[in-house]
């Protein structure tokens, strides 16, 4: 009896050994080679330390496995087939672009393993995945679900501000399905309320730039509120070529999903609006976002550019959250602790998942209108983060 | 003097078009102006490898936004502006330019078109992999307040900046014209171009001219790389577009015509002008682009098979 005491005792202390000594593996993909991918993965990597530093969840430490999608579907799903088959790892995580996702939905299915996105606003994602995709929490709003948000935002923004009226609003989109998927979205959206119009303009992502066509189109139609949509690229070839033709509309937003290097520092960005997720200036309100900010550029030495940083960083959080509470890596107890979310995030919100036209498990609902004001952006609305009132109109060119 | 009855029907039916286009839309002939200046300055650089060392240069555009780097590098951390970086930047391109022509372009100026195609191709890739890899995707782009200079003619506003395009475009046709015509090492050039074994024949150094004209080509484009980062965005992919369209005003301008390419730019930036200037057609532009270099070519063979 003694001896099978001593030989139990010595294997559950084993056993303990290896399950302390084990890691809990997520496994993301992004485009590495896009600033999103590139700083998604740094913050996912930033929270990843974070919680090893702080002894990890269930006493084992987060092993980050990052596959790069190159931006293609088909790299995409590679990526999810070895990091479920070979590396083995307990969740997946990460993504950026909606036609990635497409492709790499038929084999999350196949696996069903939970899936934390924070990329894919495309509502042709969803519609892939059906309702019965219970494995998937998707962070990113839907296209949809951005409309809609960008619709209260500005009614909630001449409700706040008298000053403040819009009725024609005039959407400058770039001719690719990106922009295109804009168009139709807004037009839907807005055309209710507001008087809609618009124009489609080559990008100079594309190998276009020349935008005195749609700029002139806008001119004349005289717009209350502008707005592009286009990359990054065009954002400031755009305002100079609107000062050149002093087109200078009460409201001009810019919607690229990212900005270029230094553009707030260009004296025409000023008072431009755009839609976005995170900005530094959610540090001042928000302590998560602050410990997020400070936490990455002392690490990386730059500044988080896009808010699929935060977003990312979220996710790991949000994971490992669930994971502590639910107290294992199995699947049907991870979802549940997963529905139970309740993290307040550094983009200055408290995510929840809830259900979205299809799925069952949509965390967040929505962009913020934030306005660019001497190199910062400063949030706008919703008014419970803002940090600087609109400034309205643009001032004419000078 | 005879002028040639083709020429002056060419010339009124080119000023009645562009009669017709200001009565229309004055900007839109003032925008399609600025345009073809851009796609000339672009493009004259690669009619002047492809006429001389008869090579196509597909990395043309990325050599394009190396420069257009170096020049933004310039601006950033030694504070030039992109005209005065203009300068160190062409210099150094031009040496890029023949270290690649020593490196790589001399060893397969007698293999078969297709492996000169890839070679080129690949220096393309790496050189806007390479940038990727360094500096990331990320857009970067110089606020220049003179870039928004503007004019009106009654109510209607534009940009004239845009017009140190077709200036530069002038500058380096007319440069290259005068260097090939009046100069020895131009004329060597020439020679080289028409007849490279004739060339050698009468004592000139074949690959010696090649090396030079290749380095002054890159140095031209890194020139122009300069001027264009005043007006766009630039990032590692930015170069490629204009690769393709350098490539299709030479063909359509025939191999080495750098005074065609001029009235190609012309022809080519007018038509997407005029189509972007009609609302709901701009996606057309690509396609008339494209139409207008398919009819001319057919054209022009058809009429060289009448000869």
């Amino acid at each position: 009896m003694r001896k099978f005491l001593a030989v139990s005792t010595f294997l559950a202390l084993f056993a303990w050994a290896g399950f302390a000594q084990g890691v809990i593996k997520l496994g993301a993909t992004w485009t590495l080679a896009d600033i999103t991918g590139d700083q998604g993965s740094k913050a996912a990597q930033l929270a990843v330390d974070e919680i090893n530093k702080a002894g990890g969840v269930l006493g084992k430490q987060l092993q980050l496995v990052v596959v790069d999608d190159e931006g293609k579907a088909d790299k995409g799903v590679a990526a999810i087939e070895k990091l479920v088959t070979v590396d083995k790892v307990d969740v997946l995580l990460g993504g950026m672009s909606s036609a990635v996702a497409l492709g790499q939905v038929p084999t999350m299915k196949k696996y069903g393993m939970v899936v934390v996105s924070t990329g894919a606003a495309s509502y042709k994602v969803e519609d892939a995945l059906g309702a019965d995709a219970t494995w998937y929490f998707h962070l990113h709003p839907w296209d949809y679900l951005q409309g809609q948000s960008y619709v209260d935002g500005w009614a909630a923004i001449q409700k706040k501000y008298a000053n403040v009226k819009i009725k024609k609003i005039f959407l400058a989109y770039e001719e690719g399905a990106f922009g295109k998927a804009s168009y139709d979205a807004s037009k839907a959206l807005f055309s209710g309320q507001y008087q809609f119009d618009g124009a489609s303009f080559k990008s100079a992502a594309l190998g276009g730039g020349d935008y005195t066509a749609v700029l002139q189109a806008a001119k004349d139609y005289k717009p209350d509120l502008f707005i592009w949509a286009g990359y990054d690229a065009d954002a400031l070839p755009l305002l100079e070529q609107s000062k050149a033709m002093k087109f200078s509309p009460p409201i001009y937003v810019g919607a690229p999903p990212g900005w270029p290097k230094d553009f707030g520092s260009s004296a025409l960005a000023n008072n431009v609006m755009l839609y976005g997720m995170w900005s530094k200036a959610i540090n001042d309100v928000s302590p998560v976002s602050k410990k997020f900010y400070d936490g990455f550029v002392s690490t990386y030495k730059v500044e988080p550019a896009t808010y699929f940083a935060p977003l990312s960083y979220s996710a790991v959080y949000i994971i490992a959250d669930a994971i502590k509470r639910a107290g294992t890596t199995e699947k049907a107890a991870l979802i549940k602790a997963l529905e139970a979310t309740k993290y307040a995030s550094p983009l200055g919100e408290t995510i929840t998942f809830g259900p979205s036209k299809v799925i069952a498990h949509q965390g967040i609902r929505g962009q913020k209108i934030l306005q660019w004001r001497n190199g910062r952006q400063e949030v706008v609305w919703p008014f419970e983060v803002q940090s600087a009132p609109i400034n309205y109109p643009l001032p004419a060119w000078k | 003097m005879i002028v040639k009855r083709s020429t002056v029907l060419w010339s009124v039916i080119s000023l009645a078009v562009a009669a017709a286009i200001l009565l229309w839309k004055p900007t839109v002939l003032i925008y399609g102006v600025q345009r073809a200046g851009l796609y000339a300055a672009v493009a004259i650089p690669m009619a002047l490898v492809l006429g001389i060392v008869h090579i196509v240069n597909l990395s043309h555009g990325e050599l394009m936004m190396v420069a257009a780097y170096l020049a933004y590098f310039c601006a950033t951390l030694l504070g030039l502006d992109p005209y005065v970086a203009l300068v160190p930047v062409a210099v150094v391109m031009g040496l890029l330019g023949f270290l690649i022509y020593k490196l790589t372009i001399k060893h397969t100026l007698h293999a078969p078109e297709l492996n000169q195609l890839i070679m080129t191709f690949g220096i393309g890739i790496a050189l806007s992999q390479g940038v990727n890899l360094a500096f990331t995707s990320q857009t970067h782009k110089l606020p220049l307040s003179y870039v928004s200079a503007s004019a009106s003619i009654g109510e209607v506003s534009f940009g004239i900046y845009d017009f140190v395009f077709v200036a530069a475009a002038l500058i380096i046709g007319s440069s290259l014209q005068l260097f090939l015509t009046r100069t020895r090492l131009g004329k060597a050039a020439l020679a080289v171009g028409q007849n490279p074994r004739g060339a050698a024949i009468v004592g000139i150094d074949v690959d010696r001219t090649y090396g030079i004209i290749f380095a002054i080509a890159v140095a031209l484009i890194g020139a122009v790389g300069s001027i264009f980062l005043t007006k766009q965005a630039i990032f590692p992919d930015v170069g490629g577009p204009y690769t393709m369209k350098s490539f299709c005003l030479v063909a359509m301008a025939g191999v080495g015509n750098i005074t065609g390419i001029l009235y190609s730019s012309l022809i080519l930036g007018l038509a997407e002008a005029v189509i972007n200037g009609i609302r709901g057609y701009a996606s057309w532009s690509d396609i008339v682009f494209f139409a207008i270099i398919i009819i001319t070519i057919l054209v022009r063979s058809h009429r060289e098979r009448k000869l």
